[in-house]
């Protein structure tokens, strides 16, 4: 299967069974999954376009939403576990020798956690 | 369940049993899922036949386990792959070089076993990246900066074992010369030490590289000999003082005085960093800014610019050249740069210019001036592993940006090495822009200058794009082999490369009918007889699978 079709077959599926947004309730910060967003997410991804992820993001969305994933309030879990394991464009996926899935729980439960801004 | 190439499905399973004994059931990945993982993200054969695709994968975390693992690979002939951290992204990724391979993922040997600011060394495992090594610095306040490349996640072993480079003094920024002793663990699953490490009690085994006696470390780089489980580093004393200048100069003919008076600038340790060659006449950045022009976009010229560019051949013509001169934009821009004390680096500048003004028009000025140590927050307005810091920024090549709506699925590397003259540069231009745009691929379209990783060649490092089409992903293949074999006619080699171009790579160097392949080969068939260490990497076969795969 072409692989753009497969993935958006997969997230569609993924954002059918997604937890409502109701479900995300502010909850403390999951220190664990800062520590593995900041190891590995947070070189692409913090804000200013010197970042590649949030340059792409930025683009793609043109103002729909931010182009920084620690602001967004629509990522679920396995939103989360989907992009790691995948990877998307040039970001390549990332194995298990670096994160875990252990390691993978806590970033997905750092990244969805409503108000995981950036300094926050 | 895929499978080692002659190994039967029982035995591969028995095998899996007893490498599960040594690194634990939870560091062995078979499944599909898990083996999804050690693919090459950045493969353009993604599900076709030519994929290189793992059987299995193990992450040992100890030089020890990793002997028991050669061990019992000998035992069953399980072909083991190793990765350092597996980001070797362009050039392979976490892939190996043959199908059926075992990925050994050392990216869990991940200590950073000695820092020594007094000697200015380190000594660390292949699963540290520049990142780790950097933060390990910085959180005990040594003075001491890394080298890096782009990619700060790669491994410190790793980029240095397949003869990477980074972007300060020369003498660091060549990775694998900057080494100073390897601890290996040969196919056998022996232990051996390099240089100094030879000697039992070595007090000096990251002070003094050869040791007694053959020096062979570079047997363990782009090879398949052994399995690097330590190496030192020596790291440059973080240094007072940087300054970054330009030298300008306005006739096409200039390039070559350029050039040269650079390469004596160099080579007397008077121009001390990185230096950088754009043409702002022509519209090519230096490699320092690459990353900005990709995060937002070129600078816009002005359309008079635009058509003379259009009509210049290999990036000249009288009218261009009397363009840039009315205008003021140089043909040629040099960015050297200095570390180390400010009257020293001050008086260094003073004699670089001196030396330049025997070019009629040459300019100069001084772009950045900077006191250590830096401040890393404002560390973008700088090209960051000039300070020895790692960053990722360089994943803006093929990303979705302003001016690039359609991003890559990655990038084959292109990286010949060319002689460092004014004359080789327009020669490459001209033997691979023409064999570029014959073959429809979209490297060298217009003048394009090769980078100064090294301080005695040149350099050309082009992204090949990889893309959602599996025909044009095949032309640019087909296209690569081809510009392989061009610049093999005129005495130019990759300095690195892919798995499935280093058979193609490796017949260029084929001095003497292939007398370096065939010596290769007789110390394959004598370190490694059951040919269990990557099979096929950089070109070199077991002899049980040399002549079904050459």
């Amino acid at each position: 299967m072409n692989r753009t079709w497969a993935l958006r077959a997969v997230i569609a599926v993924v954002l059918a069974t997604g937890p409502s947004a109701a479900a995300w309730s502010a909850q403390p910060e999951d220190a664990a999954g800062r520590v593995v967003y900041e190891r590995w997410c947070s070189h692409c991804h913090d804000p200013g376009l010197r970042h590649p992820g949030t340059n792409a993001l930025t683009v793609k969305y043109r103002g729909q939403k931010s182009g920084v994933i620690r602001e967004w309030t629509d990522l679920t879990p396995e939103l989360v576990r989907f992009w790691v394991r995948n990877g998307i464009s040039v970001m390549a996926p990332f194995r298990k020798t670096e994160i875990t899935d252990a390691e993978l729980a806590a970033l997905a439960r750092y990244l969805t956690r409503t108000g995981a801004l950036p300094g926050g | 369940m895929r499978v080692p190439p002659g190994v039967s499905e029982t035995t591969f399973r028995r095998a899996l049993a007893e490498f599960a004994k040594v690194v634990g059931a939870e560091w062995v990945f078979s499944s599909d899922a898990d083996l999804e993982l050690y693919r090459d993200a950045y493969t353009p054969f993604r599900d076709r036949p030519e994929e290189r695709l793992a059987s299995a994968a193990l992450a040992p975390d100890s030089t020890e386990q990793v002997q028991q693992i050669a061990r019992i690979a000998n035992r069953y002939r399980i072909p083991l792959y190793p990765i350092s951290t597996g980001r070797n992204l362009g050039y392979g990724g976490a892939a190996p070089a043959a199908t059926g391979s075992v990925v050994l993922d050392l990216k869990r040997m991940n200590r950073i076993l000695e820092v020594n600011e007094r000697h200015a060394y380190a000594l660390v495992e292949p699963g540290v990246s520049y990142f780790d090594l950097h933060r390990h610095i910085k959180e005990r306040g040594l003075k001491l900066w890394i080298d890096c490349p782009d990619p700060g996640w790669g491994s410190v072993m790793g980029n240095a074992i397949d003869r990477g480079g980074g972007y300060t003094m020369a003498q660091y920024r060549n990775h694998f010369d900057a080494h100073c002793g390897m601890e290996v663990v040969l196919p056998d699953g022996e232990l051996l030490r390099t240089g100094m490490g030879a000697i039992p009690n070595a007090t000096t085994w990251q002070q003094y590289k050869t040791g007694c006696g053959p020096w062979i470390d570079g047997l363990f780089s782009q090879s398949n000999f052994g399995i690097v489980t330590k190496m030192g580093f020596w790291l440059m004393p973080e240094p007072e003082a940087y300054m970054r200048c330009t030298v300008s100069v306005p006739r096409y003919q200039d390039l070559m005085p350029l050039v040269d008076t650079l390469n004596t600038l160099e080579n007397s340790r008077i121009v001390t960093g990185f230096p950088d060659i754009a043409t702002p006449l022509l519209a090519y950045p230096p490699v320092g800014q690459v990353q900005l022009w990709n995060e937002t976009g070129p600078p816009n010229l002005a359309p008079e610019h635009q058509a003379l560019l259009r009509d210049a051949k290999l990036g000249y013509s009288p009218a261009l050249e009397a363009y840039g001169i009315r205008q003021g934009i140089p043909y040629w821009q040099l960015w050297v740069s200095f570390y180390g004390p400010m009257e020293v680096i001050e008086a260094q500048w003073q004699a670089t210019q001196r030396h330049f003004r025997r070019i009629d028009g040459a300019s100069f000025s001084v772009v950045d001036q900077v006191r250590m140590p830096v401040d890393e927050s404002r560390i973008f307005d700088y090209h960051e592993p000039e300070f020895g810091v790692p960053s990722l920024r360089a994943f803006s090549i093929g990303a979705r940006s302003p001016w690039n709506p359609t991003p890559s699925h990655g990038h084959m590397w292109f990286s010949p090495i060319i002689p460092r003259t004014g004359e080789a540069i327009i020669e490459a231009n001209r033997v691979f822009g023409e064999a570029a745009r014959d073959l429809g691929m979209p490297l060298f379209t217009s003048f394009t200058m090769p980078a100064c990783f090294w301080e005695r060649a040149f350099i050309f490092i082009l992204a090949t794009p990889v893309t959602e089409d599996a025909d044009t992903n095949r032309r640019y293949v087909d296209g690569f082999h081809k510009l392989i074999e061009i610049g093999g006619q005129h005495g130019w080699g990759e300095y690195r490369t892919a798995p499935m171009f280093q058979q193609a790579v490796m017949d260029v160097y084929g001095f003497n009918n292939h007398a370096l392949m065939r010596f290769h080969e007789t110390l394959k068939d004598a370190i490694d007889p059951q040919g269990i260490l990557s099979p096929g990497r950089y070109a070199i076969w077991p002899k049980h699978l040399r002549s079904t795969r050459k």
